[in-house]
C-alpha cells in the first residue's frame, strides 16, 4: 500500500465512515455560536465596566463624587479582580457545577456566560485604556456644545477610543475563540471536543486533531484579515 | 447678561481665583489679558461651568447658574459657544459633521437644515471647500476657524474664546483674528482671553487685566493701554508691547 493510499484510508476512516465529519461540522457550529454570543456579552460588559471605571477616575476627586458612581466603581473593581485573577477553566467549571449545579441548564448557554463574563473583564481594561487615551479637550468640546455626558461618550469619545484599541480588541477576540476549546470540560461538543471524539472512536489521532487545528487557524486568519480591513477603513480620517 | 459675584476657585490648595466680580453686558466685547497662571482661563471656564466654582455666584440672563446641573446645564452651554486654544475638533468626523453633530444630535435641526447652515458658516469663515475634509488635513488657522464655525452652529448668545491664537503659527494668527473681528462687528457678545494686544486695542469695548487670581484693572482700551494705573499692569504692558 503506498503513501497516498494510506492517507486516503485514514481520511475515509476519520471523516467519511459513519458520517464522522458531522461531529466536526456540529462542533464548529457550537464553537462559533459560543464565541459570537460570548463576544457580544463580553463587549457589553466590557464597555459598561470601562465607562464606569473611567468616568469615576475622571469625575470623582478624593472627597467628592456621586454615591452610585463610587459604588459602581467598587463593583467593577471586584469583578475585574476576581475574573482576571482566576483561570478561565476554573470559572467555567464553577459556573456549570456550582452556580447552575442543581438546575438543568443548557451547556451552550453556560459556556456563553462563562466566556462572556471572562472576556468582558479583559475587554473592559482594553476599552478603558482607549477612553483614557482621548484628550480631555475632546470631552470638554462636546460638553461645551451642550451635548450631555452620554451623547459625548457615544458620538465623540467612544468612536475614537475604539479605533485606538482595535488591534488589542482583535487580539482579545482571537484569544476568546481559542479559549472556547476548553468547553469540552463541561461536556459541550465544541470543535475541539469533536476532534477528540473522532480520535476516541478511530484510535487514529493525526487526522482529526490536525483538521481541528487547521480549522481554528483558518478562522483566526480570517478574523485577523477582517480586523485589518476595519482598521484601514477607520484610518481614512488620518490621511493628511 | 453675565454677572459674576465674589467668584472663588481653588484646585486643591492652589487658589486660582480670589474674589472676582464682573458684569458683562449684552453686545460687549470683553478682552481679558494678564500673565500666565493669573487665572484668566479658569475665569473663562467658570462662565460655562467647565470648572465648578468653589464659591461665589454666576448669573446668566438673570438666572443663577452656579449650581446648574444635568439638562439645565446642557441647555445653558448651548447658549455659550466656546473656542479652545487647542481647537478640539473631532478628528474622526468630517468638517461638515463636526459642525452639524451637536445641532442634529440635540434635535434642534434636521441633518439637511444643519448641512445648509454649515454651508453658510463655512462660507463665512472662508472654508467652504473643506466641508468634506478631516481636521488632520487642515492647518492650525483653518482648524480654529472651523472651531469658531462649530460653536456658531449652536446660535449662541455669547462666545467665549480661550486663547484662540496661542497655539498657532504667527502667520496664521491674522486669519483667525479677522473672523473674530467680523463676529464682533455683527454684534456678538464676546469674552476673549488672549495675548493679542492689537486685537484688544482694536476690538474690545473693555479690557480686563488679571493677575494672581484677581482683576486688578479694567478700562476701555484707549484708557487701558495709554494710561495704566496699576503697577503690575504697567510692568506687564512694558514687557509685552
Amino acid at each position: 500500500m503506498n503513501f497516498f493510499q494510506k492517507i486516503a484510508d485514514e481520511f475515509h476512516l476519520n471523516f467519511i465512515a459513519e458520517d464522522r465529519w458531522k461531529y466536526i461540522v456540529d462542533g464548529l457550529g457550537t464553537t462559533m455560536l459560543v464565541t459570537i454570543l460570548a463576544l457580544t456579552l463580553g463587549l457589553v460588559l466590557g464597555v459598561v465596566t470601562a465607562i464606569v471605571r473611567s468616568t469615576h477616575d475622571k469625575v470623582c476627586t478624593e472627597k467628592g463624587g456621586h454615591f452610585f458612581l463610587r459604588f459602581g466603581n467598587v463593583i467593577c473593581k471586584i469583578y475585574l479582580t476576581i475574573i482576571r485573577g482566576t483561570p478561565t477553566m476554573v470559572q467555567l467549571l464553577i459556573i456549570y457545577f456550582v452556580i447552575f449545579g442543581s438546575v438543568a441548564i443548557n451547556k451552550t448557554l453556560c459556556a456563553v456566560l462563562a466566556f462572556g463574563i471572562n472576556s468582558g473583564a479583559y475587554i473592559a481594561e482594553i476599552i478603558r485604556s482607549g477612553i483614557m487615551s482621548i484628550d480631555n479637550g475632546q470631552f470638554e468640546a462636546g460638553r461645551s456644545l451642550g451635548l450631555n455626558f452620554r451623547r459625548t461618550m457615544i458620538y465623540i469619545i467612544m468612536p475614537q477610543a475604539l479605533k485606538n484599541v482595535l488591534p488589542a480588541l482583535g487580539n482579545e477576540f482571537i484569544t476568546l475563540l481559542k479559549e472556547t476549546s476548553i468547553s469540552g470540560y463541561i461536556a459541550l461538543q465544541d470543535l475541539t471536543r469533536a476532534g477528540d471524539l473522532i480520535r476516541g472512536q478511530t484510535y487514529s489521532p493525526f487526522m482529526p486533531l490536525i483538521a481541528v487545528a487547521l480549522i481554528y487557524l483558518v478562522i483566526v486568519m480570517g478574523l485577523s484579515k477582517l480586523i485589518t480591513l476595519l482598521e484601514r477603513r477607520l484610518a481614512r480620517n488620518d490621511k493628511r | 447678561m453675565i454677572n459674576v459675584e465674589h467668584l472663588y476657585k481653588s484646585f486643591g490648595d492652589l487658589e486660582v481665583l480670589k474674589d472676582v466680580s464682573e458684569h458683562i453686558e449684552k453686545g460687549e466685547k470683553v478682552v481679558v489679558i494678564g500673565p500666565s497662571g493669573s487665572g484668566k482661563s479658569t475665569f473663562l471656564r467658570c462662565l460655562n461651568l467647565l470648572e465648578t466654582p468653589t464659591d461665589g455666584i454666576i448669573t446668566f440672563e438673570g438666572v443663577d447658574i452656579t449650581h446648574c446641573k444635568g439638562k439645565d446645564l446642557d441647555k445653558l452651554r448651548q447658549k455659550m459657544g466656546m473656542v479652545f486654544q487647542h481647537f478640539n475638533l473631532f478628528p474622526h468626523l468630517s468638517i461638515r459633521r463636526n459642525i452639524t453633530l451637536a445641532p442634529v444630535k440635540l434635535k434642534l435641526m434636521s441633518q439637511e437644515e444643519a448641512d445648509k447652515q454649515a454651508e453658510i458658516l463655512l462660507r463665512r469663515v472662508g472654508l467652504l471647500d473643506k466641508a468634506d475634509a478631516y481636521p488632520n488635513q487642515l492647518s492650525g488657522g483653518q482648524k480654529q476657524r472651523i472651531a469658531i464655525a462649530r460653536a456658531l452652529a449652536m446660535n449662541p448668545e455669547v462666545m467665549l474664546f480661550d486663547e484662540p491664537t496661542s497655539a498657532l503659527d504667527p502667520e496664521m494668527v491674522g486669519e483667525v483674528l479677522e473672523i473674530m473681528k467680523q463676529l464682533a462687528e455683527d454684534g456678538m457678545t464676546m469674552v476673549v482671553v488672549t495675548h493679542e494686544m492689537g486685537f484688544a486695542r482694536e476690538v474690545a469695548s473693555r479690557v480686563l487685566f488679571m493677575a494672581d487670581g484677581q482683576i486688578l484693572e479694567q478700562n476701555p482700551p484707549k484708557e487701558f493701554f495709554n494710561n495704566p494705573q496699576n503697577p503690575r499692569l504697567k510692568e506687564f504692558l512694558s514687557k509685552v508691547i
